[in-house]
């Protein structure tokens, strides 16, 4: 059993990592993700880099929606004018991807910029239509713009270099996506210990209660709109360097409706819940497929309602965590987590 | 309800068990040499599941027949795969993982996306030669995909073949009008620019064309622009089934007489299932035979004959089933060439087997020898609807473009 | 220009957009009394047309006999959803709520799919099939008869709101939800059939649709094109949905038709941008004053 920690400044308070325990758990888990690559085969490096991908994007829209309480379903057209940034420019430049990556985000994070206008004058689900609204036109442009985007045909690209090394390999993907989720992920944290993202918590509670303390709330709701289609463009540019293709197809709107899946079942509002809830939902396929294989030589039927039952397990989560569990996996880790600290006395 | 649920289970379940393949279908043989690993990523589920279940038991009764017939010069043949839903990202996890614990030589990719999308890795790789369910114009771009083949015509390909036919039907030497349909995704665009360039080669005026949203939309408006310029034939590509359905009904409605064809994945069985009488006189390009016609040959069948035996309540095999074989068929014809040329199987020097096939006799799965060009087969033939018989007839000579 | 095509493709548009009204009302009568945006709405529709299919091509019942059954099961369907998943999410924000139904459409599409399987369907004909001229005009019969059926429906909607007690308590609970309760009026009843209604209206709108469009389990990406009626028209109002319905209909068909089949969504996207911009509560909606 552990004692409470008694905290003697607003700085440890503050801190990120409050005790020693976390300390030691959070460098080895560093440990681990250092060592993975090194262990794991192709499928499950494959599937790392994929939730490391959905890990940043999932994050961006939970500052967005889980934390500013703007909902949106844009942010597979953000993450597609990541994308396509990066392919764009490693097309017709020699950036190396820091650059290409930074410029993905910038410009997603204008273009969110864009969309995020009409919250002034409009809120809550007229918005989320506003973000539609952009998809849909994202989409097009993406579709129709063939000097630049390739058209329906997309674009390809050479792999993401640097200093002369190239990351061909998903291996080397890895060591691009994985530090850059970290990092992603403790910048958000650090967001959230400053004003701004006390003022985004503030908006997400009562907007105009927020506007009588003295935030300017389409100042802060741009904010928060620039910084999400920001994580997005990094996570789309992330994910054309990857799959070294991007098609208008390759961003459709289920995948705007995928993360915000992730920050649902993972938990508004709550950092470790939107790596959670990444991690599981993009898992999900997988775990069902395995599922599915160890039931195929009693019912010779099971592949065919795979799919079927992704949707509906899909559906499901969202339905059964919105109504049984709004606070998501990271409540369930926290419940786990005090069982164990608490352990063996109880609550 | 009940009674499609059960119709059915009772079809997949009829297609040559799921799970019997799942294990992979290498017989005990007399040779201990190791054997060849066909690899997929299937579709059995999501939207392009139609196909892929048969696809699926193409490649499962071909793998048994080849085995039956003693494998790849000696060497037992396995089939190995994983659903994918149609799912890019999903497709290839399916490859990594496959890749990952067996030494893959060929591969089966179920869409355009995935066959692009892991086109680096595979060119990287360079181990393994790459076919599928795409007959998309990008992939038979050797420099780009040097490991990639489209077993058919691709869609440009296709295109060139009915205009070929089209030519051809004329009335007091006018060349007829043509008009396309496609819809506004990357498949549906795939043959436009060429078709176009290509008809106009030919000299045939393209009088109109149409873009739709794939699927279920309502399409009056465009049936209201082609009233205006009647075309002879109206060519769609990009569909399954709906909206071709819709054109057909309302413009034979409006008492023009145009001619409908479509590309192979809307030339199947599923237009007559579905639109019963409506569907008559419908044209489609089909690079084989199809598995009911009035056509013979050695491997045609032995694939009758193994599809019968897998499963004898199927009946008709779709144009999917075909399609699994015939890449199958290729695959084993290329391991051949580059095992009796004394080379490994890198997929480099299978690439350059496969460019060597020329007159290449498919046993009656294809009409006439063809010759590999560009990685793919620019070989077709335009069969019509008789809806009465419910199957498709031919109406053309095949077609080989060179 | 030739008129002659533009009164058809208008014709044509507007007939479309009949139905879009049909399916933004069903709509509104659920956004007014109950406060929530039905994601799901599409997928309502696509289920009811998949009702339509089983009925009269799996039983081979008359098509007169699976319709009402067909919107019946729709209906049905709608209710059972307000029951078991809308309502314990009552008081919760209304993003929320959203998301049940976002997650309710994926599930609708899951159950079809395992049922029906994927493949496209098409309907049994059952609308006549002789051309309808409307002067020189031509009209696609399906889309005539489709239209004057849901127009007929959208009458006696409009009717029944207007005098039936049931239509005053959902009107009333759609003003004053509190006043309502305090007159004796069963508010959570009201809930339950405003999804019933809507329900029922979106489901024969859905056969409709599929009669003329075909089927899959895709269908439900209509969604997209009704909720740019009803905000373009105003979430809570009927006049609105019926108006911006026609107009979005005909506008899709129009910029098809002339532009390409690529600019229908752009083009009605436009139009929503736009008045998400100058008028954020729709051409005919409430604007709602909020109070801290």
């Amino acid at each position: 059993m552990r004692i409470g920690d008694a905290k003697q400044s607003y700085e440890a308070d503050e801190a990120i990592l409050t005790s020693s325990t976390q300390k030691i758990w959070f460098a080895l888990f560093l440990l681990a993700l250092l060592l993975f690559p090194f262990m794991a085969d192709a499928y499950l490096l494959y599937l790392s880099c994929l939730v490391g991908i959905a890990v940043i994007s999932t994050t961006g829209l939970n500052i967005l929606t889980g934390f500013t309480g703007l909902i949106s379903l844009g942010q597979a057209g953000f993450m597609g004018v990541g994308g396509y940034t990066v392919a764009w420019l490693s097309a017709n430049t020699e950036l190396p991807f820091p650059v290409t990556l930074l410029l993905a985000g910038l410009l997603a994070a204008a273009v969110g910029i864009l969309v995020g206008l009409p919250s002034l004058r409009v809120k809550g689900l007229y918005l989320a239509i506003a973000t539609l609204a952009a998809s849909v036109f994202l989409h097009f442009i993406f579709a129709e713009w063939e000097s630049v985007t390739g058209g329906m045909g997309g674009l390809s690209l050479e792999p993401a270099h640097l200093f002369g090394l190239t990351f061909q390999s998903d291996f080397g993907m890895y060591f691009i996506i994985v530090p850059l989720a970290v990092l992603m992920v403790l910048a958000a944290r650090n967001v959230f210990r400053t004003r701004i993202g006390r003022a985004f918590i503030a908006i997400r509670d009562r907007d105009i209660s927020a506007e009588i303390l003295g935030i300017n709330l389409l100042h802060y709701k741009l904010m928060s709109f620039a910084l999400s289609s920001f994580y997005a463009g990094v996570a789309g540019g992330l994910f054309a360097y990857f799959f070294r293709v991007v098609t208008p197809e390759s961003f459709p709107l289920s995948m705007s409706i995928f993360y915000l899946a992730a920050v649902i079942v993972g938990g508004m509002g709550n950092l470790l819940g939107g790596i959670l809830g990444a991690a599981f939902m993009t898992l999900i396929p997988e775990i069902l497929k395995l599922l599915t294989t160890a039931l195929t030589p009693f019912y010779p039927n099971a592949p065919i309602f795979m799919s079927p039952m992704l949707e509906i397990i899909f559906g499901g989560l969202i339905v059964g965590f919105l109504i049984f569990e709004p606070h998501g996996l990271a409540e369930i880790w926290h419940r786990i987590r005090r069982f164990f600290s608490l352990w063996p006395f109880k609550n | 309800m009940f009674k499609s649920i059960l119709s059915k289970v009772r079809r997949f379940a009829g297609i040559s068990t799921i799970a019997a393949s799942l294990v992979a279908a290498a017989p005990a043989m007399a040779q201990d040499k190791d054997s060849i690993v066909f690899g997929g990523s299937i579709p059995l589920s999501g939207v392009f599941a139609f196909a892929g279940v048969h696809i699926h038991a193409g490649l499962t009764d071909y793998t048994s027949w080849i085995n039956s017939e003693g494998g790849i010069n000696g060497h037992p043949v396995k089939y190995v795969m994983e659903d994918t839903g149609y799912e890019v990202d999903r497709s290839v996890a399916a490859f990594k993982k496959i890749t990952g614990s067996n030494t893959v030589p060929v591969y089966y990719g179920d869409s355009t996306g995935f066959m692009k999308t892991i086109a680096s890795e595979l060119n990287s790789r360079g181990t393994t030669l790459m076919s599928g369910a795409s007959f998309a114009t990008a992939l038979t771009d050797n420099e780009q995909y040097p490991y990639q083949f489209v077993p058919g015509p691709n869609y440009s390909q296709m295109f060139g073949i009915i205009l070929e036919y089209i030519a051809t039907q004329g009335k007091d030497g006018e060349k007829p009008t043509v008009a396309f349909v496609y819809s506004d995704t990357e498949f549906g665009k795939d043959p436009i620019e060429n078709g176009k360039a290509k008809a106009a080669e030919m000299g045939i005026e393209v009088v109109e064309e149409i873009v739709t949203k794939p699927g279920s939309v309502d399409v009056s408006a465009e049936i209201l622009k082609l009233r205006r310029v009647r075309p002879d034939f109206v060519v769609f590509h990009g569909y399954v089934l709906s909206p071709i359905n819709e054109f057909m009904v309302q413009m034979r409605q409006m008492g023009l007489d145009t001619q409908f064809m479509g590309t192979f994945w809307s030339s199947d069985k599923l237009i007559i299932n579905k639109m019963g009488a409506d569907a008559d006189g419908y044209m489609g390009v089909m690079p084989y035979n199809y598995y009911d016609s009035a056509e013979g040959g050695p491997m045609l069948d032995a694939l009758r004959a193994t599809a019968e035996k897998s499963d004898p309540d199927a009946g008709y095999r779709p144009t999917g089933y075909m399609q699994g074989w015939f890449n199958a068929m290729v695959w084993t014809e290329v391991i051949k060439r580059t095992m009796d040329a004394g080379k490994e199987l890198t997929a480099e020097n299978m690439a350059e087997s496969l460019a060597s096939i020329k007159d290449w006799d498919t046993g009656g799965i294809i009409g006439i020898p063809v010759t590999v060009q560009d990685m793919s087969f620019p070989v077709g033939r335009i069969w019509r609807v008789n809806a009465k018989e419910a199957r498709y007839e031919p109406v053309s000579d095949w077609i080989h473009l060179d | 220009m030739d008129w002659l095509f533009f009164g058809e493709i208008s014709l044509a548009g507007l007939a479309m957009g009949g139905l879009y009204a049909l399916i933004g009302l069903g709509f509104v009568i659920i956004y007014k009394a109950t406060r929530v945006i039905n994601f799901a709405i599409g997928e309502i529709m696509m289920f009811a047309a998949y009702l339509f299919l089983a009925f009269a091509g799996g039983m081979e019942m008359s098509p007169w006999v699976a319709l009402p059954l067909a919107v019946l099961g729709g209906s049905v369907l709608g209710g059972v959803i307000e029951k078991v998943m809308i309502r314990p999410m009552l008081g919760e924000s209304s993003i929320s709520v959203v998301m049940v139904t976002i997650g309710i459409a994926s599930i609708l599409v899951g159950v079809v799919e395992m049922i029906w399987g994927a493949d496209p369907q098409l309907l049994p004909g059952f609308l006549p099939r002789k051309p309808v001229f409307i002067g020189e005009m031509y009209l696609a019969p399906k889309i005539a008869y489709g239209f004057l059926i849901g127009a007929a429906m959208l009458i006696v909607y409009l009717l029944y709101f207007r005098f039936s007690r049931g239509g005053v308590a959902l009107r009333a609970t759609a003003s004053d939800q509190a006043a309502a309760y305090s007159m004796g009026i069963n508010v959570r009843r009201v809930f339950n059939l405003a999804w019933v209604f809507g329900s029922l209206a979106a489901s024969l709108a859905g056969v409709l649709v599929a009669a003329t469009g075909g089927l899959s389990p895709q269908f439900g990406a209509i969604g997209l094109s009704v909720l740019v009626v009803v905000i373009v028209g105003g979430l809570d109002s009927i006049v609105g949905a019926l108006i911006a319905g026609v107009f979005i209909g005909w506008l899709e068909t129009v910029a098809g038709a002339y532009l390409g089949g690529e600019y229908r969504m752009p083009a009605t996207f436009a139009v929503l941008a736009v008045i998400l911009v100058f008028r954020p509560y729709g051409l005919f909606g409430t604007h709602e004053i909020e109070r801290v």
